[in-house]
C-alpha cells in the first residue's frame, strides 16, 4: 500500500533508497514508481541528497578485463540504446534482467508441454523486482496465448491488463484485459509482438483501462524473444 | 564552476552522449567511474566475482537507458549510483550475504563514530552532513549500515545487536528528521 500522505510517502521512498525494504514491500515500490510521480520524485529526492554518503565505500580497481567483457556484452545484445521514454521513466528496467534463470526453466516446462510446431515466440513475464515467472506468452502464426504459471489475481474490483511495446516503440498498445481464468487468446497474431518487444500487465479498472494508456501499476513485466 | 562542479558536469554530458548512442562516451564513463562505482558494489556484496558481475550489469543499464536520464535527473554521479546500489542489493538478495571478514580491501572497515567527516566537501555533502549530526547516534548509525553496507532492516538489527523493532523506527524516524532539515 502507497501511502498518499506526503510525508509518509517519502519514508517510504527513505526505505526503498537505503535498501532495508523486504523484497514484497521493495517489489511494490518498483511497480508503484510507474505510476506515480510524486512517489518518483521522492526516490530521486533520497537518490541526490544521500548521494555523497557512497563515498564512505573506498573506490577499488576493478579486474582488468572488466571493459572488455561489457564491451562484449554491448555488442551482443541492443545495437544501440533507443529512447522509449514511456518505459524508461518507469523505473522498471531497474530490475528487468531479472526472471532469467526462471525464464528458462517455465520455456523448457512449455516446451515439452506444446506440441510442434512450436510457438515462435516467447516471453515470461515477472514481477519488475523478482524473477518469479509468473505468466507466460506463446505467439506463433495462429495468435498469442497468454497463461498464468502462478495464481495470480487482481484486487477485488481490478483488472489486469496486457500491454504490448513494439521495439523502439514510446508508448504501449493495450492487447485486452485478461479474463478472471487467467487465460487470453488472441488471433491473429498483434503486430506489436516481434522480436525484443516487452509485455506488461498492469492492474486496472474492470473492463480496461480507460486512457488507451495503463492507468494503474505495472505488476508484471517481460521480453518477448524468437525461438 | 569549481573542479567538481566541473566534474559532475562532465559525468552528465557524458550519460546524456551514451543516450544518444556514444559508445566511446561509454568508455570514457567508465573510466571516470569505474573505480568508484565498484567500490559500493564491493562494499555490499562483498566478493569481487558477484562485484564484477555487478559492475558489469551497471554499464550495460547505463548504456541501454541512459536516453532516460536527462529528461528525469540532474545529478549524474547520483543516477550512476543508484543504479550501481541496486543492482548490488539485487545481487545479495539472490546470492546471500557473505559474512563480514577482517580484510580492509574488500569494504569491512567498521563506521567509525566520526565517520560523516568523511563524505567530502561537496555543498551536497555538507547539507547531509550537517542534519546528520541533528540524528540520534542510532539513528545515523542504522541509516549509515543500510546505506553504505547495503544491510536490510534485519540485518542491521543483527549488526548492531538492536531489536528488530527499534531499528524500523529509529530508520523511520531519522529519514523523517533528515527529510525536514534537508528540503529546502
Amino acid at each position: 500500500m502507497i501511502p498518499e500522505n506526503s510525508e509518509e510517502l517519502h519514508v517510504l521512498a527513505g526505505e526503498y533508497v537505503l535498501g532495508v525494504l523486504d523484497a514484497d514491500d521493495a517489489d511494490e515500490v518498483a511497480a508503484a514508481l510507474a505510476t506515480n510521480a510524486e512517489l518518483r520524485r521522492a526516490v530521486a529526492f533520497w537518490e541526490d541528497h544521500l548521494h555523497p554518503l557512497s563515498s564512505l565505500a573506498a573506490a577499488a580497481e576493478p579486474p582488468p578485463a572488466t571493459w572488455q567483457a561489457i564491451e562484449a556484452r554491448i555488442r551482443a545484445t541492443a545495437p544501440k540504446p533507443v529512447a522509449q521514454s514511456f518505459w524508461n521513466s518507469l523505473a522498471l528496467w531497474r530490475w528487468s534482467t531479472a526472471g532469467f534463470a526462471a525464464a528458462a526453466a517455465a520455456l523448457a516446462l512449455w516446451i515439452a508441454v506444446t506440441p510442434a510446431p512450436g510457438p515462435s515466440f516467447v516471453a515470461v513475464l515477472h514481477p519488475p523486482q523478482q524473477d518469479q515467472a509468473s505468466w507466460v506468452a506463446t505467439a506463433g502464426r495462429s495468435g498469442l496465448v497468454v497463461r498464468a504459471v502462478t495464481a495470480a489475481a487482481p484486487p477485488g474490483d481490478r483488472a489486469f491488463e496486457l500491454w504490448a511495446i513494439a521495439p523502439g516503440a514510446t508508448r504501449p498498445r493495450s492487447l485486452g484485459v485478461i479474463p478472471p481464468g487467467g487465460e487470453l487468446k488472441l488471433s491473429p497474431l498483434p503486430p506489436d509482438l516481434r522480436d525484443g518487444a516487452t509485455l506488461a500487465i498492469s492492474v486496472e479498472p474492470l473492463g480496461g483501462s480507460p486512457t488507451q494508456q495503463p492507468t494503474g501499476p505495472v505488476v508484471f513485466v517481460g521480453s518477448v524473444k524468437a525461438v | 564552476m569549481d573542479s567538481q562542479t566541473a566534474a559532475l558536469s562532465s559525468v552528465a554530458a557524458l550519460i546524456e552522449a551514451v543516450g544518444r548512442g556514444s559508445q566511446a562516451a561509454l568508455k570514457r564513463l567508465y573510466e571516470l567511474e569505474s573505480k568508484r562505482l565498484y567500490g559500493i558494489a564491493l562494499r555490499i556484496v562483498r566478493r569481487p566475482e558477484i562485484a564484477t558481475d555487478v559492475l558489469q550489469e551497471t554499464f550495460l543499464q547505463i548504456w541501454q537507458h541512459a536516453a532516460a536520464f536527462s529528461t528525469e535527473r540532474g545529478a549524474g554521479a547520483a543516477w550512476l549510483t543508484g543504479i550501481v546500489r541496486f543492482r548490488a542489493l539485487d545481487a545479495v538478495r539472490k546470492a546471500g550475504r557473505e559474512v563480514p571478514s577482517d580484510d580492509p580491501a574488500l569494504g569491512d572497515e567498521a563506521l567509525e563514530p566520526d565517520v560523516i567527516e568523511k563524505i567530502g566537501a561537496s555543498a551536497e555533502a555538507e547539507a547531509l552532513r550537517r542534519c546528520l549530526k541533528l540524528l540520534d547516534q542510532e539513528q545515523q548509525r542504522c541509516i549509515l549500515l543500510a546505506f553504505v553496507d547495503g544491510l536490510s532492516h534485519s540485518e542491521v538489527a543483527e549488526r548492531i545487536k538492536a531489536p528488530l523493532g527499534s531499528v524500523k523506527s529509529w530508520i523511520r524516524r531519522g529519514l523523517l528528521s533528515l527529510r525536514r532539515c534537508l528540503e529546502p
